[in-house]
Order: C-alpha cells, then structure tokens, then sequence
C-alpha cells in the first residue's frame, strides 16, 4: 500500500466540518455545553487516534516526509485538540462553550488538509 | 438581562483565548521548526513568524489573566499584532523576494484564513468593552 488510507482523514474532516456546524447552531441558539457535543467530540478524538497510528505505520514501514519534526509535531498535536477543547469548553457555562468545540471542528477540517501537504502520501 | 462575563476568559473571551491560544502554539511551533531545521533558507520570514508566535503567546497569556495590567498589556499586544499583520502583509505582498517562505503574517494571513488579521480586531474590541465596563463600575460606584 502506497498511501495512508484516504477514508480515515476524508471523514475526519466531514465529522469536523459537521461538529463545527451543530456547535455554532448550539452557539446561535443560546445553548450550553451538552453530552451530544462532548459525545462527537469524543468520536472525533477517536479518528484522529486512528489517523496517528496509520502514520506512525507508515513510518514505521520506512517512509519519510520532507519534513519529519513538522510531523511529529502534528502527529503530538492533532489527539489533543479535542481534548484541549473539551476541558476550555466545559469551564464555560454559556453559549461559548460549543463556540469552543466549534474551533476544534473546524481545526480538526484544516489540519487533514495540512497533513497532506506536509505529506501528500496522507490522501484527503 | 443577560449575564455578564466574569472575566477576559469567559464568555467570549473563551473563544478569543482558545483561538488565540491555537496560534501562539501553531505560529511558535512552526517558527521553532524553521529555524532549528532551514533558518539561511528566509530568515527575515522565520525571525517574524517566530516574533509572531511571541506576540499570540502575550495576548493568550495576558487575555487569560484579565488584570487591569495584563489587560493593559493585552491592548499592546494586540495592536502590535494588527500594525504587524498590515506591515507584514503590504510588505510580502511589495516585496515577495524577502519571503521565500510563508509567515503567519504573510498576504495579511491569507494562508490562515486570515484570521490573524481578524484576531487583534476582535481582541482589542473585547479589552475595550472591558475598559468600560471597569470605567461604568467605577463612577456607578
């Protein structure tokens, strides 16, 4: 297999596109941090888990990008903007908390197509 | 009446800090990165990006805290940011043969989708709501 498999970063980034959607109507609608968005948010740190560990497959096969510290500086990053944003979110008790989870949807969207820049072999 | 925000970091500032907080680690990392790894390749890009990265770090830091003084701080920052990412961006865009490689800065922040240009605007409206506030507090009390 030549590439990372190009599903596990495509539905990262329609999952992020759509976490970022609901949280900003949660936000429009004057609504608090609920379990649905902890849930996806929660679903969302598991893909990225699995997109870190084809990765580290990938270079454990022997295959380098251009720039290895610029991945593995992704690669420490990426598993922890849920998280992060989980933890700031939920010390918010009004409608920015799903404002918050909004961001890390949409960074989550960005960083998929970063990746595939920093090495095209990440198909998007 | 809705409630009002304790602090620089609640309400929207919650927002403001985690995005701010997202570049101060991005633009820092990828700074750090260049200069360690290709530093001859544009310095004067990697100098300004890793100058960037201090400046989102002050205004998370600063906006995070939300002390008369970090605020007052938090105003310096922020309006260095928006004079940097308007010089930075007219300059790149003058002078494209000074940026081999992008900055944060770069065509007024077009590769980030032109949040760092964004960004200060929104923090110094924010630390200006709270100049006010503190001012409408002080002479109700």
């Amino acid at each position: 297999m030549s590439c990372v498999n190009g599903a596990v970063p495509t539905t990262i980034i329609v999952a992020g596109l759509a976490l970022a959607g609901y949280a900003l109507t949660m936000t429009a609608m004057n609504r608090r941090m609920s379990v649905i968005l902890l849930g996806a948010l929660g679903v969302l740190e598991i893909l990225l888990l699995v997109l870190v560990g084809l990765i580290v497959a990938k270079l454990a096969s022997g295959a380098r990008p251009a720039s290895v510290p610029t991945l593995v500086g992704y690669l420490i990053a990426m598993p922890l903007v849920p998280v992060a944003a989980a933890f700031w979110g939920l010390l918010e008790r009004s409608r920015w908390g799903p404002a918050v989870i909004a961001v890390a949807g949409l960074v989550a969207a960005v960083l998929m197509v970063r990746l595939h820049q920093i090495w095209p072999v990440i198909h998007v | 009446m809705s409630e009002q925000p304790a602090s620089t970091r609640t309400g929207p500032g919650r927002l403001l800090v985690a995005v701010y907080a997202l570049f101060a680690l991005s633009a820092t990392a990828r700074a750090v990165v260049q200069i360690a790894t290709k530093f001859h390749n544009a310095p004067v890009a990697y100098l300004l990006s890793a100058f960037a990265g201090a400046v989102y770090i002050l205004a998370t830091v600063t906006l995070t805290n939300g002390s008369p003084t970090a605020r007052r701080i938090a105003v310096v920052s922020c309006s260095v940011e928006l004079v940097g990412v308007l010089g930075v961006g007219t300059w790149s865009i003058a002078d494209p043969a000074m940026f081999p490689d992008a900055t944060v800065w770069s065509s007024y922040g077009s590769g980030y989708g032109f949040v760092p240009l964004v960004l200060p605007v929104f923090g110094l409206l924010w630390l200006r709501y709270w100049a006010r506030r503190t001012r409408a507090d002080r002479d109700a009390g």
